[in-house]
């Protein structure tokens, strides 16, 4: 969960991580209470990449100025998002622009500080140099120092980037964020460092110890389409992707490998809904609530092929959905995995067919839309 | 051969008393796995289908000698529960849980290669020695000893490919489910040194998807002069970007994230490439086909 720059450099101040003085604007009206001095810098505060270069950040030397920019970035989008807010802050005068941040890096299953000796906007075209050392309490500042030695001639300032780097880790692991970036990082005339821009991504899966990012995640949540939030609602794994076939599966590789078949077979799926998450009778009834409500989704393909999720049991519960159901959406069931052959006698029981297998499933569900 | 566990293996299930738990000691034991021992802490259960039940880890290795653990606690106990079962002589742990934060899997990662242990997971449902031991929940009909090595991020497609090729004839060494998060205890570079080292494995099928950067690492492997032939299969062509699809690494953020871009770096690599499971028992046996064809 990508946060935005201005509560980014709030949690970096509440850590002892300066950052310019800025308040946050709402309406371009707003720029009237600003009670520093000028010029200033207002700021797009939305979440696509690439907003310096888009012109999300603008200088204003007086309020009138300062008004009329503000009223444009309102208007302008960014990557297809509109600025719900602005960030207005003291225009500040730097000598050099750096790139540091803190990132979990997948490759050596660990943490690892990033660092490019000139930031900013163009700070792609480089490769940062790059401090691997696993686990927090494995970093080592000497070791750090050795990789800017090279680097940063003057004593003071690599001592500056050694400091911060730490604190930049302390914050990472205090609030389980996955990168605390801070681009570009201003070196001002007295040679000390200030965070013009802060990048902090959270994550999501450790929620449960964080009630802000528990409560944004609700917050995003109901931000989505009804189908797709109702679903995450009822702890299904939903989203959205347009298309005539309503696939709901179990597993996130078998659900996207169902919806491959389903696109080379010249159709597209409605949805990636994995069950999994909720294997119970009120997650197969929600996921099917949701299906059967969305106009667009023409025929159901149940795809599971169950490990921890035992298919006998499902079904059972499909058998049960089944004779309550009021939709005529045509439903094809592949089923395999853990207690198949019990789920098979189920099935036969029941009168559905459980195809052999996923081709014949995918082909069978292709055939009933084509021929609605 | 095989690779992490073998006949000998004898396992500890930690969360032993609770629905998953209880399941697998009997499923094991079903397969000829020894379980030997569970733990299920602040519960006064003695026994689960016949297997003693202790309050701590250490107690329940000293007593039993039990030497690799499935460990199945919800995410906010995961990080305790595996240092328990590695301060407590594991060598092997496998957790199956998802919704691991990742610094704890930063952490536990470490605390693994600090024990010279090895952690599998999270988000996966273990690690099979077909026809020998087993240490996860899939489904054992879907496997048959043989000589390909399996590497999955994906549960659920592991079972489907296993059960494909499994009737198809072709037996497994060893299925190893790196998990779907993008911090594994075993990553996929460190599976395949496992399998590269096991002569009964001949060839390798390596089971992805969209996302993280496990795919790249399956190329290098494959450009190495000593490479065993490798076949794979990456799902999430149909994917848009910018979605999580499920699992917490398949996400599109950039090129290289994509489909279309692992496939290209895998065949350039001389990966033997599935487009969709339609093709994936054929493409597993062209690459037998490659080494018989270099052997011979």
């Amino acid at each position: 969960m990508l946060m935005m720059e201005h509560a980014g450099k709030c949690l970096l101040k509440a850590h002892g991580v300066p950052v310019p003085a800025g308040v946050l604007i709402r309406k371009s009206g707003h720029v009237q209470r600003w009670r520093g001095a000028y010029p200033v810098a207002l700021k797009a505060q939305v979440s696509s990449g690439g907003r310096g270069k888009a012109g999300g950040v603008v200088r204003a030397d007086d309020a009138v100025q300062a008004e009329s920019a503000a009223q444009q970035l309102f208007e302008r989008e960014f990557g297809g998002e509109n600025p719900a807010s602005l960030l207005m802050e003291p225009w500040v005068e730097h000598s050099r622009e750096l790139y540091l941040s803190v990132t979990v890096d997948g490759q050596s299953g660990g943490y690892v500080i990033l660092y490019a000796p000139s930031g900013g906007v163009d700070v792609e075209h480089q490769a940062p140099h790059k401090y691997t050392f696993g686990s927090p309490r494995d970093f080592r500042a000497h070791e750090f120092r050795s990789v800017l030695a090279p680097i940063e001639q003057d004593g003071a300032l690599r001592e500056r980037i050694v400091a911060l780097a730490r604190r930049l880790l302390f914050v990472a692991t205090a609030i389980d964020a996955v990168t605390v970036e801070i681009n570009p990082l201003a070196v001002l005339p007295d040679g000390k460092l200030l965070a013009l821009d802060a990048k902090i991504v959270r994550d999501e899966s450790a929620a449960f110890r964080h009630t802000d990012v528990a409560h944004e995640i609700e917050r995003a949540r109901k931000r989505e389409p009804r189908m797709v939030a109702k679903a995450l609602a009822g702890n299904l794994m939903m989203v959205g992707l347009d298309g005539e076939v309503g696939l709901m599966s179990g597993g996130a590789g078998m659900t996207m490998a169902a919806m491959d078949m389903i696109a080379d077979a010249g159709l597209k799926p409605a949805c990636f809904l994995d069950c999994s998450s909720n294997p119970t009778p009120a997650g197969y009834q929600l996921a099917f609530d949701v299906l059967d409500a969305e106009p667009k989704v023409k025929a159901i393909l149940v795809s599971i092929f169950g490990g921890g999720t035992h298919i006998d049991r499902v079904a059972k519960v499909m058998n049960e959905i089944m004779i309550k159901r009021k939709s005529r959406k045509p439903v094809v069931f592949r089923m395999n995995g853990t207690g198949r052959e019990k789920a098979d006698a189920v099935m036969r029981d029941a009168g559905l067919h459980n195809h052999p297998t996923l081709e014949s499933a995918v082909d069978a569900v292709v055939a009933v839309v084509r021929t609605q | 051969m095989s690779v992490l566990i073998d006949a000998a293996s004898r396992v500890l299930i930690y969360g032993i008393a609770g629905n998953f738990g209880r399941f697998s000691a009997r499923d094991l034991a079903s397969y000829g796995t020894k379980v030997v021992a569970g733990v299920a802490p602040g519960r006064d259960t003695r026994d689960v289908e016949g297997v003693p039940v202790f309050q701590d880890a250490r107690a329940a290795c000293t007593t039993t000698g039990a030497n690799v653990a499935l460990v199945y606690v919800p995410a906010p106990a995961a990080l305790d529960a595996v240092l328990e079962a590695l301060d407590a002589g594991c060598k092997v742990i496998v957790y199956p849980g998802d919704g691991l934060p990742v610094q704890d899997a930063v952490e536990l990662r470490a605390a693994a290669r600090r024990h010279h242990a090895v952690l599998i997971g999270p988000n996966t449902p273990g690690v099979i020695s077909p026809g020998k031991s087993k240490l996860g929940f899939m489904p054992s009909f879907c496997y048959t000893p043989g000589p390909l090595g399996v590497i999955s991020r994906s549960g659920s497609l592991s079972y489907e490919a296993a059960w494909r090729l499994t009737t198809a004839g072709l037996g497994q060494t060893t299925v190893i489910g790196i998990g779907g998060d993008p911090v594994k205890g075993l990553n996929a570079a460190e599976a395949l040194e496992l399998l590269h080292a096991d002569h009964e494995t001949r060839a390798i099928l390596y089971l992805g998807e969209i996302g993280g950067s496990d795919e790249y690492a399956v190329a290098r492997y494959a450009e190495r002069p000593d490479a065993k032939p490798a076949a794979a299969m990456i799902v999430g062509a149909a994917a848009p970007p910018g979605k999580k699809m499920g699992h917490a690494a398949a996400l599109v953020e950039s090129q290289a994230d994509s489909q279309a871009a692992k496939v290209e770096a895998l065949r350039k690599a001389g990966v033997h490439v599935a487009d969709n499971l339609r093709d994936l028992v054929d493409t597993a046996q062209r690459a037998f086909r490659q080494r018989e064809a270099v052997t011979s």
